[in-house]
């Protein structure tokens, strides 16, 4: 919500002469400059927005990475804030991160900072769904459940709006479900139907029998016999007059057609079949499941996936120094700082910058929005076990590619991160920013469990990141 | 001024004061308020929403007019209206879009809405509290049918005021409920194609529905007799004579044991039954089959599960045992036929332990005021309440103080959580072990609307009695023979169950905006039902028992576009757990369930999850059924089950694990027609009667035979790839 005064608003949109403003009592008393009126005056209401991006990777990171360790430094900060860690200069003038991400450092140029993220969720399932989704949850529920009244993923929400036409879905999401005592509501499409969940991929990338299990046949099977067997089925289908008199008969078997299609498909497939990629790249992208997961992500936006979500780990994690999630408050006797500097910073440092780089090599950078975000950032001050809490109230989100501006800060937080100090910018409009981008306007409309009218985005796109 | 002008004339002008350019006093509420809902102004998707539009914020469609004068003259530093330029309004700027207006242009300067606005603006924008108050709303006609070339009809609405009468045609808002119609602003309704759409007029705080529907000229339209089992016939073949369409034939044998075994057990009949019933020759079979199946127990299991769903019988709030408890509660209430109201009774006025009174899981799964009242409501009384909680609800007749005075009956209920072992101490959504649901003897919820405590009123109705025990009087009446919507609501439900869709649809979603597709039915079936003392057995039987239920899916020439009046049978995909079950029967093999013995059917699985799945993994059989939309009851409206088809679902048919497990297994169908007596001819016939519930056809056999016979070997292979084509096959995984 802006902080502009409530009483000005109409002002803005407003496309008063000279006249009219000497008349209703002169500039000064609104604290109104001629120029940002006239600015005003031209915004347009938008019907259809131009794409700047074909396709998104969400990289989500589940448990809340620390801004202060790494995008949001803050060296001037008392210790037990500022924490172990120092910046570094980039390739971004002006723009510091943590030293320990070197890589990253390079590639500062082509990414825009928002350090000012921020909203009151503090459980992971209640910050993650809004995350995921864009949409507040009413009660911050740290058993939050997955129910039909909350709000489908940006996944669905483009599956439901802008799908994919061919034998490529649109949305593909892997290689988890993620939890956190519970499955965590907005990975899927809620409302709007089952038909829009993202293809869901639950096996790990870096296996080296890594596939599709819809694009393998079982054991026995061969495409052929499968052949056979639809044979059989259309034979007795064309018994019954169900297709000529049935949209509901039509609509499933349109599906075997489809599901068909896509197992003698060889795009999908080859999409999927990461030996295919050198060796080289495949290390390059380090053998983790995140790290293939990355690679797959490229792969996928290659063959014309349009929203591709990769989850950081399954599980909140933090407390160990080879799987796991962000959430290092340093329970059980661990301590943050050692595993983030083994294991979660080394993982972005390789993969973030290799996905970056990668898809630029391949030119496309520019129709791909990269956005890599957690469900909130960590507490400034450290705490007793050397570790740090979680903190939504002001956090960092990292967007990349796609037409958003490069070497880029986006509003800021206070001298201590704890607040946001300029530029506030909630999930909704992070939300809104993705839609945008896409060329899907987000005050497009759907209709939820009641069937109440609501916007796919309550927030507003970020136009300043923008390039 | 001319200088010589008739004096009458001139004597008129003088008294209307145009003379002077003043004008008849302006009533806010009753001439102002409509303008600003004639225009849309206050729209939820304008400045009606909860957050307004442009920081100006007025009541969702005018329901609140005290706080809209004061946004019209007050907010924004009273820079909306300009009395002493009344032109130069901003309200009046931005409808004609003088000044830039995102909710574009609402009227012109030369319309009657700007005259109205302009002239009490300039009359210092009062308000008129005294004004003549508005008693009924009347519209002609209030339902209608136009033949084609018609294509259109003129609404008249007349408001009756305190005062007198007043034609409000060209000054009420009209709302159509589909896109089939446009509708002018002087209310007439034209359409170009045929179709039933409702119109909603509303003036002031009234609204009045008005059901239209075009039909198609078809001058060669001859009604066929039908013959009429009994009063469903009569009402749904009237109405289709009415709109000019003739109801499709008798579904035959083959589909209609099919289908009656689906709607009453959940499962397709095996082999034997189908055949046994198809070749019968007894007169009356049909009805016989209907009160054979109403019997058996396999009802009780599968109508226990619809009532699992509504009740949100799951383990994560009830735990295990309390999921079984409630499961056999429930079960053993249909198997005994006990009366549905005795039901809801004893479900609403429960409380005890609820290992003890398995009925008092209602108020365990819902435990907050909020949430009881407004299941309570669609449960029982088939009403959404859930808008009413923030403002006026928009579409039906509950105010705030409704909802709240409803919501407070629920206050006092309260929990002793005896033990809670619940692994996850996060988890506050979480209950395993005993409670006891008690009634505090204080409390009500606190009305926010007007910032005291509620007062306890039933919904629509009167006070709560003083010394009323709170439970039991809400289930008094709520069940009362005289509540106009608990014998309705469940009339639908079964309806809904057995036609595919509600006389009320969505099912649960009985307002005043919403009527039923067969008023004087569903009045009917209501007064049978009650009559009958509630008995849903003898609903199901006079529904069944009708021409019309009886009706084959395949839609003849007259009729193929209609889908909500009952020309002939809808054709939808079978449910989760009886797609499992017909799987199942035709393959003859059971299906596990993890944490159920083998054996267990899909109907009879009593929560949502039964195992832990940190520990254990689903079966082949549990995924199947989450893929195919059985509901985490997490919602009491049969809304939360998705029937819908999706990609994912064809592979699990295709070659998803479960039926691979079902056409490999060494114990199956085909596993003993291999090693059995049969000839090829016998065992193809064996495989259609269970999984069709039908012979092959003549087309059907050569092919078939020959492809069994291509192969010399073991035939095993090949009667897999037929069963396949057959559990593939559209007719098996759609109700028709």
């Amino acid at each position: 919500m802006s902080r502009r005064h409530f009483a000005c608003s109409s002002y803005y949109q407003s496309s008063l002469t000279r006249r009219d403003m000497l008349r209703v009592g002169g500039l000064g008393m609104l604290g109104l400059t001629m120029p940002k009126l006239l600015q005003a005056a031209e915004k347009t209401v938008r019907k259809t927005i131009a794409p700047k991006a074909k396709s998104v990777i969400f990289l989500f990171q589940w448990g809340g990475p620390s801004h202060i360790d790494m995008f949001d430094m803050k060296p001037d900060a008392p210790r037990e804030i500022r924490g172990p860690y120092k910046g570094i200069s980039t390739s971004a003038d002006g723009i510091q991160i943590c030293e320990h991400l070197p890589n990253v450092a390079k590639i500062m140029d082509k990414v825009t900072l928002v350090r000012s993220v921020h909203h009151t969720m503090k459980n992971h399932n209640s910050a993650g769904y809004y995350a995921l989704t864009g949409h507040s949850p009413i009660v911050d529920d740290q058993r939050l459940r997955d129910s039909l009244d909350l709000y489908p993923s940006y996944s669905s929400v483009v599956d439901h709006l802008a799908p994919n036409t061919g034998e490529i879905p649109t949305s593909i999401s892997y290689p988890h479900v993620i939890a956190d005592g519970s499955a965590t509501p907005g990975q899927r499409a809620s409302f709007l139907g089952k038909k829009h969940d993202p293809l869901l991929i639950l096996e790990d990338p870096n296996d080296s029998n890594f596939k599709l299990p819809q694009l393998s046949l079982p054991e026995g099977l061969s495409y052929e016999r499968l052949t056979a067997r639809r044979g059989l089925q259309q034979l007795i289908d064309s018994q019954s007059r169900l297709l000529e008199t049935s949209a509901e008969a039509r609509g499933l078997d349109d599906y075997y057609h489809r599901a068909l299609s896509m197992l003698d498909s060889t795009k999908l497939r080859e999409a999927f079949d990461l030996s295919q990629e050198p060796q080289v790249v495949r290390e390059a992208y380090g053998r983790s499941t995140y790290g293939q997961s990355c690679l797959l992500a490229r792969r996928l936006v290659e063959s014309g996936t349009k929203f591709v979500t990769a989850y950081y780990s399954r599980s909140i994690g933090g407390q160990s120094k080879t799987s796991g999630g962000w959430d290092t408050h340093g329970f059980n006797n661990t301590r943050m700082f050692p595993i983030i500097e083994d294991y979660h910073l080394p993982i972005t440092d390789l993969t973030l910058p290799t996905l970056l780089n990668d898809l630029e090599d391949r030119g496309l950078l520019d129709s791909t929005l990269v956005v890599w975000m957690g469900e909130f950032g960590r507490t400034p001050k450290i705490n007793s076990n050397v570790s740090r809490d979680h903190w939504p109230q002001c956090y960092t989100a990292l967007l990349a590619g796609g037409g958003i501006k490069g070497g880029y800060v986006h509003g800021a937080s206070d001298k201590e991160g704890a607040y946001p100090a300029d530029k506030p910018v909630k999930p909704d409009d992070i939300a809104a920013t993705i839609f945008y981008l896409l060329g899907i306007d987000p005050k497009t409309e759907v209709h939820d469990v009641g069937n109440r009218p609501i916007p796919i985005s309550a927030g507003e796109p970020i136009m300043n990141i923008i390039s | 001024m001319p200088p010589r002008m008739h004096l009458p004339a001139l004597c008129w002008l003088l008294v209307t004061g145009s003379l002077r350019g003043e004008s008849a006093p302006v009533s806010f509420y009753n001439e102002v308020m409509p303008v600003i809902s004639k225009a849309g102004c206050n729209l939820g998707t304008c400045h009606g929403n909860a957050n307004g539009k442009a920081s100006f914020k007025l009541s969702l469609r005018g329901q609140d007019p005290n706080d809209d004068h004061m946004a019209l003259t007050r907010d924004f530093f009273g820079r909306r209206i300009q009395p002493n330029d009344p032109d130069k309004s901003l309200l009046l700027l931005k409808a004609t879009t003088d000044v830039a207006h995102e909710g574009g242009k609402r009227f012109g300067q030369d319309d009657e809405a700007y005259r109205t606005l302009r002239n009490w603006i300039a009359q210092g924008a009062p308000k008129d509290p005294d004004r003549a108050r508005l008693q009924q709303l009347e519209v002609t006609p209030l339902e209608q049918v136009i033949v084609q070339p018609m294509d259109r009809v003129a609404l008249k609405a007349t408001a009756h005021f305190s005062d007198g009468s007043r034609d409000v045609t060209s000054l009420a808002v009209y709302e159509p409920s589909n896109t089939l119609v446009e509708v002018t602003a002087d209310g007439l309704v034209s359409s170009t194609q045929a179709g039933e759409t409702t119109v909603m007029v509303r003036f002031l705080d009234q609204q009045v529905p008005v059901r239209l529907a075009f039909v198609e000229a078809r001058p060669d339209f001859v009604w066929q007799e039908a013959p009429e089992h009994n009063l469903v016939d009569t009402h749904v073949f009237a109405k289709l004579r009415n709109l000019r369409l003739n109801p499709s034939g008798l579904a035959k044998n083959t589909a209609f044991v099919r289908r009656v075994y689906l709607d009453l057990i959940g499962r397709i009949p095996n082999g034997e039954e189908a055949k046994t019933f198809v070749q019968s020759a007894e007169a009356n079979k049909r009805a016989t089959l209907i009160d054979t199946l109403l019997e058996h127990p396999e009802f009780a299991d599968f109508w226990a599960l619809k009532w699992g769903d509504l009740l949100k019988n799951e383990e994560k709030a009830l735990d295990r045992r309390g999921v079984a408890r409630f499961h056999r509660w429930i079960r053993q209430s249909l198997l005994d036929n006990m009366p549905m109201d005795q039901f809801a009774y004893e479900i609403l006025s429960a409380r005890g332990s609820t290992y003890q009174n398995p009925q008092a899981n209602f108020y365990r799964t819902n435990r907050t005021p909020v949430k009881r009242a407004e299941t309570t409501a669609q449960v029982f009384l088939g009403t959404r309440l859930q808008c009413a909680q923030c403002h006026n609800h928009p579409f039906d007749r509950w105010s705030q103080d409704d909802y709240y005075d409803w919501t407070t009956l629920f206050a006092r209920i309260d929990y002793k959580i005896l033990e809670n072992k619940r692994r996850d101490q996060n988890d506050k959504n979480e209950f395993i072990g005993e409670q006891v649901v008690f009634v505090k003897t204080k409390g009500e919820v606190n009305n926010p609307r007007r910032k005291m405590d509620a007062v306890p009123r039933f919904l629509g109705g009167d006070r709560l009695p003083d010394d009323a025990d709170r439970l039991d009087a809400l289930a008094q009446w709520v069940t009362s023979p005289e509540n106009p919507r608990f014998a309705p609501v469940q009339v639908n439900r079964i309806w809904f169950h057995l036609m595919g869709r509600g006389l009320v649809d969505p099912v649960d979603d009985f307002r005043a905006t919403n009527l039923a597709s067969h008023p004087e039915l569903l009045d009917e079936l209501t007064k049978a039902f009650i009559d009958s003392g509630f008995d849903l057995r003898h609903m199901i039987r006079l529904i069944m028992n009708s021409r019309t239920y009886q009706l084959s899916s395949e839609p003849n020439q007259t009729n193929a576009h209609d889908e909500i009046n009952y020309a002939y049978q809808q054709v939808r995909r079978l449910t989760a757990e009886q797609l499992v079950d017909s799987l199942s029967t035709a393959a003859k093999i059971p299906v596990a369930f993890n944490g159920y013995p083998l054996g267990t059917r899909a109907v009879q699985i009593s929560g949502v999850r039964a195992i832990k799945t940190r520990t254990q993994k689903l079966s082949p059989g549990d995924r199947f059924l989450n893929s195919f939309g059985k509901p985490p009851r997490l919602m009491p409206s049969e809304t939360e089950r998705s029937n819908a088809s999706t990609m994912g679902q064809a592979f699990e048919l295709m070659t998803g694990p479960l039926i691979t497990e079902i056409l490999d297994s060494d114990e199956n169908r085909i596993a003993l027609l291999e090693n059995g007596p049969l000839q090829t001819q016998e065992k193809i016939e064996d495989l259609y009667w269970s999984s069709l519930s039908r012979a092959p056809t003549d087309a059907e056999y050569a092919p078939l035979m020959k492809y069994l016979e291509a192969d010399p070997g073991p035939s095993r292979q090949r009667l897999q790839d037929i069963l396949w084509g057959l559990l593939n096959a559209k007719e098996f995984a759609l109700r028709y």
